[in-house]
């Protein structure tokens, strides 16, 4: 044995203890992306995002991280803001919420950023918001879809809400797939709330939801429900079980010949990203209803410009999708850009007051506005139904839809 | 009649894939008394070298048949090289297979960057049976399954290497007396739990899809059926094995799932309470 070498003397305990406190004070997971210029009087305007470069979903946190870098690197070359340049910060919160809030009071307290945007996950968002808004006083961006209800003052959301994803493609959902719905759900916060408002949205469009069941967020067996769903002749399978459930549960649903007879499966966080979790003839004719699709580049110059920068910038496994936040992203820094030039001052309640009814007419899958006194944002939908492999954009709403929150 | 046939092959399939992932697990944990938290990453491992193998081009059941090689090859450098200065300390072995399992999946999900990859499977589609539709790859994880579980048990009952394997986890100075190299043994029981938790990771992949946290799913269910089974034997965990998965899939269908999850884990809790040593300790290999 070589218990001897395992033997903590004083001297290595006090190695180990100076490399673990340097490593704790200085952050492992801190990144400082200065501008190119930095010769304004004022010095640059900075921008800490936190999101989650590493953990479970990281694929979405280094996506949005990535996004964030071609705003500010865009806006630094056009000049800068009020004739600053922007000094971006990124810090890591690892998919954990103890290490998120430690992480964004660094953004607040030694960095004193001007804005923070970030969080995917509503955990997150409801971990680190008092942090940056109540205790911090430092203006929020929320940039992901999530469960809506989010009315705190100087947290604002760029991300699509169920108003704006279910709306318009549930009578879609209704017209091409049928009127039997089925709800099943991953057991936490934004299934549950979610299911409400589509649940009433399906029942007013004449439709009927047979069941509406929760599971854990780490099954993935779901031969149970795939019976109740065969059995019960459902049409439509309005699905918010999340990976890594997703997958097996769509497999299953294939293999007892869901699609073959005719089945709907829908889904609104599937993105780009979510398509490779299945092979492409399992989730054939699979519905989402979001703010961007890729396929929208086809038609939509401007989203084919942002595209083609972020793929030249990036390439790689991090996609630019809606569903991992990288457009909500986008909206969220341009929209406050938009405003910090109208308040020509970037404190909180100038920036907040202009932020309020900013407008931006380019972004991806078109132009967004704030609502006023809502905090959260118009945007275009799109419905689109995977076709071997890739999306096909099938129904567009007729022109900003209004998130109904707040 | 067709519902209840269905619902016998979905809980038997389930039951089947629970049992392939505690295999190596248990044989590990009862021949050589580690309990080896990097299991469930050897899991991961078996399904990324699939994935490897498809996303390559070759054929997906070649990378399935030399999954368990490389594992196994895997688990004999890691046991040279780490788990061999664990023996005499259990509860450090455990920290030290945890890190171990933490280093490997952080590889791989660097690797695969996080994403979750479909793998398709060699044999695809479904079996229908009338109205009824199985799926044909479940199908064949419960043949392999059986066969593997008879080759087991054939090996460890019936060959001069099982005799070995056995006399060693009984007493290892009178096996070191009678000639029989024990360091090599060990070494060789380890790499063949890896290189069977190899070969879980290759079947599972096309039903589950790659990601990083394959293997920790299946090692908390996993370590709860060898304590169900009891240590000590080979058809110990295999027998608990076989209970935990049928009753995970089983209890789905009469009650609530968040509930049904719960529910799994306190009947094991109550089973351990009233009978410690498990369902089967220590008898027959």
């Amino acid at each position: 044995m070589r218990s001897d070498h395992l033997k903590l003397s004083r001297r290595r305990f006090l190695q180990n203890f100076a490399f673990a406190s340097t490593a704790i004070t200085t952050g492992v997971g801190s990144w400082v992306i200065r501008p190119e210029w930095a010769n304004a009087a004022e010095g640059p305007i900075k921008v800490g995002i936190a999101t989650d470069l590493t953990g479970p979903i990281a694929y979405a946190g280094n996506a949005d991280a990535n996004t964030a870098k071609m705003v500010v690197k865009e806006i630094n070359d056009a000049g800068g803001l009020l004739g600053r340049p922007i000094e971006l910060f990124i810090e890591d919160t690892a998919s954990n919420e103890s290490v998120a809030v430690g992480n964004v009071r660094k953004l607040i307290q030694r960095d004193k950023v001007d804005l923070v945007l970030g969080g995917i996950t509503s955990s997150m968002r409801n971990a680190i918001k008092d942090p940056i808004v109540a205790r911090g006083k430092t203006l929020y961006i929320y940039p992901q879809l999530y469960e809506g209800k989010e009315c705190t003052p100087y947290l604002f959301c760029t991300g699509p809400t169920p108003a704006q994803q279910c709306d318009e493609f549930i009578p879609w959902l209704i017209k091409n797939g049928g009127k039997r719905f089925a709800l099943p759900s991953a057991n936490y916060v934004w299934p549950h709330t979610l299911n409400v408002y589509a649940r009433n949205v399906i029942e007013a469009n004449g439709g009927e939801v047979i069941f509406e069941e929760y599971y854990p967020l780490d099954q993935v067996d779901f031969s149970a429900t795939v019976n109740r769903i065969i059995s019960n002749k459902v049409d439509v399978v309005f699905n918010t079980v999340i990976p890594p459930g997703v997958g097996p549960f769509f497999k299953q649903l294939y293999e007892a010949g869901f699609l073959k007879n005719g089945g709907r499966l829908s889904c609104v966080y599937y993105d780009e990203n979510t398509l490779n979790i299945n092979q492409a003839n399992e989730i054939e004719g699979l519905a989402s209803c979001l703010d961007y699709f890729k396929a929208l580049t086809k038609d939509d110059p401007v989203s084919a410009k942002i595209q083609a920068a972020y793929e030249k910038d990036f390439p790689g496994n991090f996609l630019f999708a809606a569903g991992s936040a990288a457009t909500g992203t986008y909206r969220g820094l341009k929209l406050w850009a938009a405003a910090v030039k109208e308040a020509g001052k970037i404190d909180r309640e100038s920036v907040a007051a202009a932020l309020d009814h900013a407008k931006i007419a380019e972004g991806p899958g078109g132009p967004a506005e704030m609502v006023p006194g809502k905090r959260h944002c118009k945007m275009n939908m799109y419905t689109a139904v995977a076709k071997g492999g890739v999306y096909d954009i099938v129904a567009r709403s007729s022109g900003l839809v209004d998130p109904k929150e707040c | 009649m067709a519902s209840a046939f269905v619902a016998a092959f979905e809980i038997l399939s389930f039951g089947a894939i629970i049992v392939l992932v505690v295999l190596g697990l248990g044989i590990i944990a009862s021949m050589m008394g580690i309990f080896n938290f990097a299991q469930g990453e050897f899991v991961l491992l078996g399904a990324y070298v699939t994935y490897l193998a498809y996303s390559h081009g070759i054929p997906v059941w070649v990378g399935m048949a030399a999954a368990p090689f490389l594992v196994g090859a895997l688990g004999f450098v890691l046991e040279a090289l780490i788990i061999r200065r664990f023996y005499a300390a259990p509860i450090v072995a455990m920290l030290g297979t945890y890190a171990l399992g933490l280093i490997i999946r952080e590889c791989v999900r660097g690797l695969i960057g996080g994403l979750y990859l479909s793998v398709p499977e060699p044999i695809g589609g479904s079996i229908d049976l009338g109205s009824v539709h199985i799926s044909a790859w479940r199908f064949t994880i419960i043949v392999v399954t059986i066969l593997v579980i008879i080759g087991c048990y054939l090996l460890l009952s019936r060959t001069t290497f099982g005799l070995r394997v056995r006399a060693t986890l009984e007493n290892p100075a009178l096996a070191r007396a009678s000639g029989i190299s024990t360091a090599a043994m060990y070494g060789t029981t380890f790499a063949f739990g890896a290189a069977l938790a190899g070969l879980a990771g290759a079947l599972l992949v096309p039903v589950f899809s790659l990601f990083a946290d394959l293997g920790i799913r299946f090692l908390i269910q996993g370590f709860v059926a060898v304590m169900v089974g009891g240590v000590g034997s080979f058809i110990g965990p295999v027998a608990g094995a076989a209970v935990i998965g049928t009753l995970s899939a089983a209890l789905p269908w009469v009650m609530a799932p968040v509930i049904a999850d719960i529910l799994v884990f306190v009947l094991a809790i109550v089973f351990i309470k009233f009978r410690p040593q498990g369902l089967l300790s220590g008898k027959g290999v």
